[in-house]
């Protein structure tokens, strides 16, 4: 009964409800900004709620999360530059349905499915959070290596053409990753006794450039061709649409739940590991992936907006964050006088429950808000290039400064987009470079960990592969995929479904 | 619109230097994080600034600047103009740059506004572990040498300088499993990929509290009031008493070269709003001692801190360059 009530506070003290709604509809519009990103609104917030009681300042915070998550979908579709990092398989499904006049209905579709992934997240938060974070907890580092490893085998899916390219993007991405102090030991790797270079190159400022300055640049080449109508007849998916993808967005929903909830991966590897998930599974999509698929587009929705919930299940029972937004979140509850742990669940389960409660509230105001004032914002691509291209170098330009306050990330951006120009020329997809990026450290860092675990004993290592049934797990995962992507398993599946053939015949 | 035709005349004022420096603070003070948003750091200083700029009658804005465990904030400040309006708000890590090669200031480059506290270090184990307290573990580690994993933070961080002192008094061999932070080796201790984890009081203390970790060992010459009964590490290892009390600490820093009248300013800001209820008991619940100190008093806490933990990390091996190339005297 108390859990029910506290559950309800959000919605029975209108000011609490005011915020949250708020947060939402600013998340919205900080997340499809590219570079300004929920992290920093949230710690921006924390001073600004300083004087605050903890309800309110918890309820703006879990309304611009949620919005934000969802806000990077929106330039991702309509200008082909993701708002947020979680936003890059979005963009590959999503930008091609905008260049056919169809960003009213790529963005209908990602609000509704954002609004299902994230009530499934927190569905799981609610009902299964200890036994979740319990196994998150029971991921090794070698789990997370082998998670890296099944992560890098997505640049098979990135990969629109050639695998070569794709393989090159990626190991580019990993490269640049690895560029500057390590974390670890503090040893300078490719700084080339440069200081500049000692801080590691912002992820964040590649992202923008590769997408955001080649898409500018790309564009001055059709400067004075017409935009394309957009049709915003049919915003709100029909039933029938949401139906026929709901087995794919509860797959897809329930990976980002689990990826979210792991300390060390968030949104950003779950949406594209949904997006590959999705590849896989989906026998007949709509449009050829790549080309405007809709379940491009619902698997990596559904996915990282269900990580959201995700990464509260740490944080709410062990005081563990599931993602940089949650241990910031952390952070505030400290400074507000509770203390976020394993304890919490025990002497303040209203807590929990009153987060809950506000984030299925931020989850239904996204909803509202992100199918309300779509006309306004697919007019931007109607824009006239001439217009449109100097917003995307200026919308570029503020973002790469932003994350760090640094004119130097403003450089690599601006190096990174003419960089990005000429590999879109050359075809090489730079969506693996970012998977690469955002991998690099997970797989470098947990497979030095692994191994110095078992001192440097590769016997050792193996012996705990093979015992461990969730590395055991991953592992078949890992072999699986990898075969999958060779000719060698094209070839047995082909004489396999021969032999069935003959025998059906026979 | 008065306010900023007011904001427009006092940035002339300022820029003709008409002005004196008794109007400070005439803009918005930078307060720059060594850390990221969430940790402790960050923690601290959002908590305290917010009654420092109310006594200072000014506004502080902070932001995290990391990377290059803290190098790359104070080499911004030490880049900006000695004016008193971009703090440092770091922890102790730039004490360890000049042995370790990776800065070339440290906080004696610095003006101390305050060192507003000081943290205990605890061993914590996996609560599988076979033994309790810190005779047990080291009677174990000497038995199996190398086989106890203990997470470690890099080369100058905390768990570097405990183990360095725990092996100057001990004979004893570890595996170090390197982490980035205290918060996810204390993940990993608790899902069984580390055994032992050297770490600062207020970030275990809730997995201590939960039985989610054992308490092994508190690294101070006296018992604590978070964790009755459990006995000081000097208890059984009483050669440690040589280095304690010592511990990592949050402070707040200027540029030298900043006025005087500045200085003092912003220290009498700082030591008012440390002594604030609400920031009083955040940092007794996280297990921190409030020290709130400035002038020569932290200048000499600063020193202390430096000469035994640079001394420390020569002697254990892991220096880039000997403490006496800076003038760093033996504890």
């Amino acid at each position: 009964m108390d859990a029910l009530l506290a559950f309800l506070t959000v919605f029975t003290h209108p000011e609490l409800l005011l915020l949250v709604g708020l947060g939402t509809f600013a998340g919205v519009y900080v997340g499809a900004i590219p570079g300004l990103s929920v992290t920093m609104a949230v710690s921006i917030l924390i001073s600004f709620t300083f004087s605050w009681d903890v309800l309110p300042a918890i309820s703006l915070m879990i309304g611009i999360y949620m919005g934000g998550v969802y806000g990077g979908s929106r330039t991702a579709i309509l200008l082909n530059i993701p708002g947020a990092p979680s936003a890059i398989a979005t963009a590959m499904d999503g930008y091609p349905m905008a260049q056919r006049g169809e960003a009213g209905q790529a963005i209908g579709v990602t609000t509704v499915m954002s609004f299902f992934g994230g009530l499934i997240g927190i569905a799981v938060l609610a009902l299964a959070a200890p036994a979740v974070s319990d196994f998150a907890l029971s991921f090794q580092p070698r789990d997370y290596m082998l998670l890296a490893i099944l992560g890098i085998l997505l640049v098979g899916s990135l990969s629109t053409g050639s695998l070569v390219k794709g393989i090159f993007s990626g190991s580019l991405g990993l490269a640049i990753g690895a560029v500057g102090l390590d974390p670890l030991t503090f040893t300078e790797r490719f700084t080339f006794g440069v200081p500049l270079l000692q801080g590691g190159i912002s992820f964040i400022a590649v992202m923008i450039g590769m997408f955001g300055v080649s898409e500018a640049l790309i564009q001055l080449q059709h400067v004075n061709s017409a935009a394309v109508r957009q049709k915003i007849d049919r915003i709100v998916p029909s039933w029938d649409t949401v139906k026929k993808h709901l087995p794919l967005s509860m797959q897809t929903s329930f990976i980002g739940v689990i990826i979210g909830a792991l300390p060390g991966t968030g949104g950003d590897i779950a949406a594209l590991m949904a997006y590959d998930h999705a590849k896989r599974v989906t026998k007949k999509p709509s449009r050829p992936f790549g080309k405007g698929a809709i379940e491009g587009l619902v698997a990596p929705e559904t996915a990282n907006n269900a990580a959201v919930g995700g990464a509260f299940i740490p944080m709410m029972t062990l005081g563990i964050p599931g993602d940089a937004v949650t241990a910031i979140m952390i952070g505030a509850l400290f400074i507000h006088g509770l203390n976020p742990g394993p304890m919490l669940m025990v002497t303040q389960p209203d807590m929990f429950w009153v987060i809950v409660g506000a984030l299925v509230t931020a989850n239904a105001f996204m909803l509202l808000f992100g199918l309300t004032g779509i006309r306004l914002f697919t007019k931007i691509v109607e824009l006239p290039r001439a217009v449109l291209i100097p917003l995307i170098m200026l919308l570029s330009i503020v973002g790469a400064y932003a994350v760090n306050n640094s004119v130097t990330d403003v450089y690599w951006m601006l190096g990174f987009g003419v960089f990005g120009y000429f590999m879109r020329h050359y075809g090489y997809p730079l969506g693996p470079v970012i998977l690469g990026v955002i991998l690099s450290r997970l797989l470098d860092d947990n497979w030095r960990r692994a191994i110095i675990s078992d001192r440097e004993d590769l016997g050792a290592f193996f012996h705990g592969i093979l015992t461990s049934p969730l590395s055991l797990v991953l592992t078949v995962a890992v072999v699986l995929i990898f075969l999958s992507q060779t000719p060698l398993w094209r070839a047995a599946i082909g004489r396999l479904g021969q032999r069935r053939h003959r025998h059906a015949a026979g | 619109m008065k306010a900023s035709i007011l904001a427009l005349a006092v940035a002339a004022a300022a820029a003709t230097g008409a002005w004196a420096d008794d109007a400070y603070p005439s803009k918005e003070i930078q307060g720059i994080i060594q850390w990221g948003a969430g940790g402790s750091t960050d923690t601290v200083m959002r908590a305290v600034t917010p009654h420092a700029a109310k006594a200072l009658d000014g506004n502080i804005v902070m932001q995290n600047k990391t990377g290059g465990v803290g190098a790359i904030a104070m080499r911004y400040v030490q880049s900006q103009k000695a004016d008193g309006y971009t703090l440092l708000m770091g922890a102790e890590n730039p004490q360890m740059y000049k042995v370790l090669g990776l800065g070339t200031d440290d906080y004696s480059d610095m003006i101390p506004i305050s060192v507003l506290a000081r943290g205990v270090p605890i061993f914590v184990a996996n609560n599988d572990a076979p033994y309790d307290n810190m005779a047990e573990f080291v009677e174990y580690a000497k038995a199996n040498p190398g086989e106890v994993r203990v997470g470690s933070t890099g080369p100058g961080g905390l768990t570097s300088i405990v183990l360095a002192m725990l092996t100057s008094q001990a004979d004893v061999e570890f595996t170090r499993v390197p982490f980035d932070g205290d918060g996810p080796a204390l993940t990993a201790l608790q899902g069984g990929a580390l055994d032992v984890m050297p770490a600062v009081l207020g970030a275990a203390i809730e997995g201590v509290k939960a039985g989610r970790m054992k308490v092994i060992g508190l690294v101070d010459v006296e018992e604590n009031p978070l964790l009755p009964g459990v006995e000081p590490i000097t208890a059984a290892l009483p050669g440690m008493s040589d280095y304690l009390p010592w511990g990592p600490f949050f402070g707040v820093f200027v540029k030298k070269g900043t006025p005087d009248p500045v200085v003092a300013e912003l220290q009498a800001a700082y030591a008012e709003g440390a002594q604030n209820e609400d920031f009083r008991k955040l940092m007794a619940d996280r297990g921190f001692t409030i020290m709130a100190i400035a002038g020569d008093e932290a200048m000499e806490f600063l020193d202390g801190y430096r000469s035994v933990s640079s001394w420390l990390v020569y002697d254990a091996g892991f220096a880039k360059k000997s403490p006496e190339e800076f003038g760093i005297a033996r504890p």
